[in-house]
């Protein structure tokens, strides 16, 4: 089958399920962009400058260009969305596309989670099926399951914060269990020399402004940090669930057991894990689908489930997942909930 | 001249001295025909060598269109330089001069923050508080880029500087600098500090050769110590 047939194919069925095409701009506020994914993002991005200063770049992405859209228009309504087009990127390898066409769909401000999580991998699923791709493998993720538990242990509020917002960049990640198992991040040597400089501050004007943060902020701050009450014994403990919930791996249908016997070997409350709904349906679903507690961290935006497609020679041909945080990010005053997931064309060209 | 081999010189300061008594070590001295502030210079004996001082940046931009065929010049100016121009200039030799780090520093007076993990809770904290990124000031937005990234510090904004970055901090530019330093007195001065594990990158005076014309050049690059 030839790539505009399963491109046609594929928007039958996103049709017959409730998508509606939904236009995005090409071009977009390159602020907007950089604001989610951060300046490192840049490098990706084929921006410009209008002729007011404005920095502006094509859509790197039809997600994001997408939610762009919906907060443009002011939807108030649960809108199920389809998109099919162009999304523009720059890389560092030569052999990588600039140009890539995108073909997904989007539930934005979802209300009911576990009906519309299952909608979206439905729609997907019988997309695959209609362009007659078999002998597909689905690997499954859900990112509010680490984000739960690293709630329930007992670390202070900075170390969670941290945990949670580096659980996208695996290498950091191990930096900072490395640093949390050892105690390192606090110099004791340091701390008494500031200590003196800390006495010192307290008696200036609490509202003067250092390089843009008050007086008052930077010495909370630092009394936070040294009161910081953690036993050496204790972070160690931590860390060793942490590193072992993230080796989970198994079957869907075998996870919530797992998950059961996870806590009760490491005495954590009860209702740690208690909403598994989604994952209960997509094991109805298939239940040789694959769990794994690690799966999902490349993308910063996942917030619940998420999942890739594999066809018989191992490639990604679908991934998609919830993405709850996402058009807050984007400038939505409320949070609204969203799930969505695309198709790779370009690994359906065999 | 078939020959014609040019070396691009730093036109002024440590860099300048360095190069030019680095030749001189090799018994190669540079001769000048015009005044004191020309920019072409000869070295004695070697009618097919020519010299062209300039800055040091642009020698690296020269060894990558094939201006140059040798430069002296600084390890953070190529590092910063863009990949595919990179890929054009290799070093020959790390000189013993110009030596210098690029850093992260920030106000002296943030005592609640001394690593880089400290400045991700507060760069965090702006963003979440303040709705606004920490803005980096800096002369190096490559390298900066990288280094803040792959510490876990994404929520920021650099400021692009062409001199006195030190000054940011304290007129509303920015909120912290990562800037080349030798002995950290400038940035001491300024009062700002260096965090404990705010080295970018240790930089030096390096012997740079453009990769294209690496056969014509390897004796004379050889006969340098």
């Amino acid at each position: 089958m030839k790539s505009k047939n399963y491109s046609e194919n594929i928007i039958k069925v996103f049709k017959k399920d409730g998508f509606v095409l939904s236009e995005s701009d090409v071009l977009l506020d390159s602020d907007y962009i950089i604001q989610r994914s951060g300046e490192n993002f840049r490098k990706l991005m084929l921006t410009f400058e209008d002729d007011t200063g404005k920095s502006m770049c094509l859509r790197p992405d039809l997600t994001v260009a997408s939610c762009i859209k919906y907060l443009k228009d002011n939807s108030k309504a649960n809108s199920k969305i389809f998109y099919s087009g162009q999304a523009y990127r720059r890389s560092n390898n030569p052999k990588d596309k600039i140009i890539n066409d995108q073909l997904g769909i989007e539930i934005l401000g979802s209300k009911n989670k576990s009906i519309d999580d299952l909608k979206v991998f439905k729609t997907i699923a019988n997309s695959i099926e209609k362009i007659k791709i078999k002998n597909t493998t689905i690997k499954v993720g859900d990112v509010s399951l680490f984000q739960k538990l690293i709630e329930s242990l007992k670390i202070p509020e900075r170390w969670k914060v941290r945990l949670k917002r580096h659980f996208w960049r695996p290498q950091y990640f191990e930096d900072l269990l490395n640093r949390l198992e050892t105690n390192s991040d606090v110099d004791p040597a340091a701390i008494n020399l500031d200590k003196k400089k800390f006495s010192e501050m307290k008696n200036l004007d609490q509202s003067k402004e250092i390089a843009n943060r008050k007086v008052s902020e930077i010495l909370s701050r630092f009394d936070r940090k040294i009161k910081d009450p953690r036993s050496f014994t204790e972070n160690k403990k931590i860390v060793k669930i942490i590193r072992e919930f993230l080796k989970i791996n198994c079957p869907i249908s075998k996870l919530e057991k797992i998950l059961k016997s996870f806590v009760k070997k490491n005495n954590l409350s009860n209702i740690v894990f208690k909403d598994l709904s989604t994952i209960k349906n997509l094991s109805k679903i298939n239940s040789k689908t694959v769990f794994s507690t690690n799966f999902g961290r490349d993308i910063e935006y996942y917030t619940g489930i998420v999942f890739e497609i594999y066809n018989s020679s191992k490639k990604e041909i679908a991934r998609g997942g919830r993405y709850d945080g996402l058009l807050k990010s984007l400038g939505s005053k409320k949070n609204i909930s969203a799930v969505g997931a695309a198709i790779n064309l370009n690994n359906l060209k065999t | 001249m078939k020959n014609l081999i040019t070396i691009g010189l730093s036109s002024k300061g440590r860099l300048k001295e360095g190069s030019i008594s680095f030749f001189k070590k090799n018994n190669l001295k540079l001769t000048s025909s015009g005044g004191e502030r020309n920019y072409f210079a000869q070295i004695e004996n070697f009618p097919n060598i020519k010299i062209i001082y300039l800055h040091a940046k642009e020698i690296i931009q020269r060894l990558g269109d094939g201006t140059l065929d040798i430069g002296v010049s600084g390890l953070d100016l190529l590092s910063e330089s863009r990949i595919n121009l990179q890929k054009k200039i290799e070093i020959k030799k790390k000189l013993d001069f110009g030596m210098a780090n690029l850093v992260v520093a920030i106000p002296d007076d943030w005592i609640d923050v001394q690593t880089v993990a400290d400045l991700e809770e507060v760069s965090f904290e702006f963003r979440d508080k303040k709705n606004t990124r920490l803005r980096v000031a800096t002369k190096y937005p490559n390298l900066t880029n990288s280094f803040l990234v792959s510490k876990g510090v994404t929520q920021y904004k650099l400021v692009s500087s062409l001199g006195a970055t030190e000054t940011y901090p304290f007129i509303g530019s920015s909120e912290i600098i990562t800037d080349i330093t030798s002995s950290g007195k400038t940035l001491k001065d300024n009062n700002l500090r260096i965090l404990k594990d705010g080295l970018i990158l240790r930089s030096q005076a390096c012997l740079l050769f453009s990769k294209k014309k690496a056969a014509k050049l390897q004796p004379f690059l050889n006969s340098l110590n």
